[in-house]
């Protein structure tokens, strides 16, 4: 077949694989198609069981008038929502999504080494991996968010018996992201840096002008510090394993990387969806109340 | 004294068997009895246009359950419990801003089973979204996209995009508040893109805010486009899956 002579060319282990050995071999029917009838029904009864017992919802009429407080997209979309709530929503909401898409289409592209396919996490230290991956994933997401809903300053407030108002002053722009733009005294001349009327002089061409005035500190703190997280920590995690020799070949760090994805995923899903209340505000998750409208 | 010899009365089993298995009409649907050769059991699953998509034998270690987790195969099964609950669905919902709600309601109280098939087509949804996921999750760790299945994987990831988009644009469709404002957060995502975003979303709805029309444009993506999509693109990575030589395996 065309796949054996492709693979072939790549590898000595292939060369070497023997011809499928009809010994380890299974007839389709009835053993695959029997193992495939049985899920079919076991599936159809639970999700009817699941079906009978618990009904899907339905609210109130639409009403473009009324905006419920919080009003979230469906769960599956809440890590893009939550990712909102801290970059610009270009960023959040179309380009983080796209390059990560793209990104994981690109993994095989990557990754072409063949050995130990077909197996669960057969590569050695393939298990590390996934925990390294899936452990500095969690945390670090979870530090972020708290950071950007200002808990680090609650949990100053706590354990110095302090009031959060009095956290001081000079480290106002630790508070969170946002306060990098405004508790530091930018030149205010890079709140405005007029791009459209000196820069692109679109109107010498006879085209419409451009509107472009650019908030350095803004374009700061909604893009060039989230992107730098985004990118910058998993390379800097990839780095670091491979100088400190725990990660060796390329399906480690694909490894890494990919569980450090999921794990990134599941997390901000798990903060949209269960700790963001009213305003889309961090709460303990007994805390959230349904929407109100 | 002669002695004929009479045939044996059969088994009244046998005879009932005979008479559903081995009439003419069967025979007409069913060339062939059931198979209990190997040579017959391969040619069953080579013939027939449903079960062809298999391979006549398989690798051992993927017959057990705790190598696929029949992951994506439940994506697929749900896919079709999804079109056949979605159709009789649709039999009730009217696509148009005046009637949608209603016509929910109605499924939910008047129609007969109404309320099961839409909790049916609910919950399968979700399902398929979670089902797709693991599914990718299971390809990743078994290291099943490397070559020769690079491409595939990449199909997977298509038809994970499309999975995605059949639930958002099914959302809309009961135009009660949770779907106005999830499809409102939504698509003001898309519209906050640079350059392209505002058009692109203009398009999407139809309009400036989710209203009719934009409830017109999610009906037609969700119950015709976006299926057939889906239905090619899973056509591809079965079929990719025989070319690739079944599923991967150790060298
Ligand atoms: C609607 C969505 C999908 C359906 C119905 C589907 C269906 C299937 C089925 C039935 C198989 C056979 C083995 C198994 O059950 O695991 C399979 C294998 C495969 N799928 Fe999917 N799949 C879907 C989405 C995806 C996604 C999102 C990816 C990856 C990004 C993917 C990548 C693959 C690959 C690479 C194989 C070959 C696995 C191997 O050789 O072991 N698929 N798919």
């Amino acid at each position: 077949m065309v796949i054996s002579t492709q693979a072939a060319a790549q590898s000595p282990a292939v060369r070497a694989r023997s011809r499928r050995s009809r010994e380890e071999e299974l007839l389709v029917w009835p053993d695959l198609v029997f193992v495939e009838f049985i899920s079919a029904v076991l599936f159809t009864l639970s999700f009817t069981l699941l079906s009978v017992l618990i009904d899907a919802p339905l609210q109130d009429r639409a009403n473009p008038a009324h905006t419920p407080d919080p009003s979230k997209a469906p769960w599956y979309f809440l890590n893009l929502q939550e990712l909102l709530l801290h970059m610009h929503p270009a960023l959040a909401g179309v380009i983080v999504p796209t390059v990560a898409l793209a990104a994981l289409a690109a993994i095989p592209y990557f990754d072409r080494s063949l050995e130990h396919q077909g197996e669960w996490l057969a590569t050695p230290r393939a298990w590390t991996m996934t925990a390294i991956g899936a452990v500095v994933g969690t945390v670090g997401t979870i530090l972020l968010i708290l950071w950007d809903g200002q808990k680090h300053v609650v949990l100053w407030a706590r354990l110095t018996g302090h009031d959060v108002a009095e956290w001081p002053a000079k480290l106002n722009w630790l508070r969170n992201a946002r306060s990098i733009q405004n508790n530091i005294a930018w030149p205010e001349s890079w709140r405005h840096i007029p791009l459209g009327s000196k820069v692109l002089r679109t109107d010498l061409l006879g085209l419409p002008k451009v509107d472009l005035d650019v908030n350095l500190p803004a374009v700061l703190v909604e893009q060039v510090i989230p992107v730098s997280f985004m990118v910058g920590l998993p390379l800097l995690l990839s780095l670091v394993l491979w100088r400190l020799g725990i990660a060796k070949t390329r399906r480690d760090h694909m490894i890494v990387q990919f569980s450090g994805f999921i794990a990134v995923f599941l997390t901000l899903t798990i903060s949209g969806t269960f700790f963001r209340g009213s305003g889309m505000e961090l709460f303990w998750f007994w805390d959230v109340k349904p929407a109100v409208s | 004294m002669v002695t004929t010899e009479r045939p044996e009365s059969r088994p009244l089993g046998d005879r009932v068997y005979d008479a559903i298995f081995h009439n003419y009409v069967w025979r007409s649907v069913f060339r062939s009895g059931y198979p209990n050769t190997p040579r017959n059991q391969m040619l069953a699953v080579a013939t027939n246009v449903f079960l062809h998509l298999h391979p006549t034998r398989i690798h051992r270690t993927h017959v057990k359950i705790t190598h696929t987790f029949c992951l994506g195969g439940l994506s697929f099964f749900l896919f079709l419990g999804l079109t056949i609950t979605g159709v009789l669905l649709m039999f009730y919902y009217v696509p148009s801003v005046e009637r949608a709600y209603e016509d929910m309601q109605r499924i939910q109280t008047d129609v007969r089973f109404g309320m099961l098939m839409r909790n049916l087509h609910r919950w399968m949804a979700h399902g398929m979204v979670l089902a797709v996921l693991m599914h990718m999750m299971r390809v990743f760790y078994t290291g099943a996209y490397k070559p020769p299945r690079e491409f595939n994987w990449v199909v997977g990831v298509v038809l994970l995009v499309l999975t995605l988009l059949l639930s958002f644009t099914g959302y809309l469709l009961p135009w009660d508040e949770l779907s106005l404002w999830a499809i409102t957060v939504g698509t003001n995502m898309v519209g906050s893109a640079p350059i392209l975003g505002e058009p692109n979303r203009f398009v999407l709805i139809g309009g400036f805010d989710v209203g009719a029309s934009a409830l017109i444009r999610f009906y037609t993506l969700h119950v015709v486009g976006l299926p057939l999509l889906a239905a090619v693109f899973m056509t591809v990575h079965f079929w990719r899956i025989r070319r690739d030589g079944g599923l991967a395996r150790p060298l």
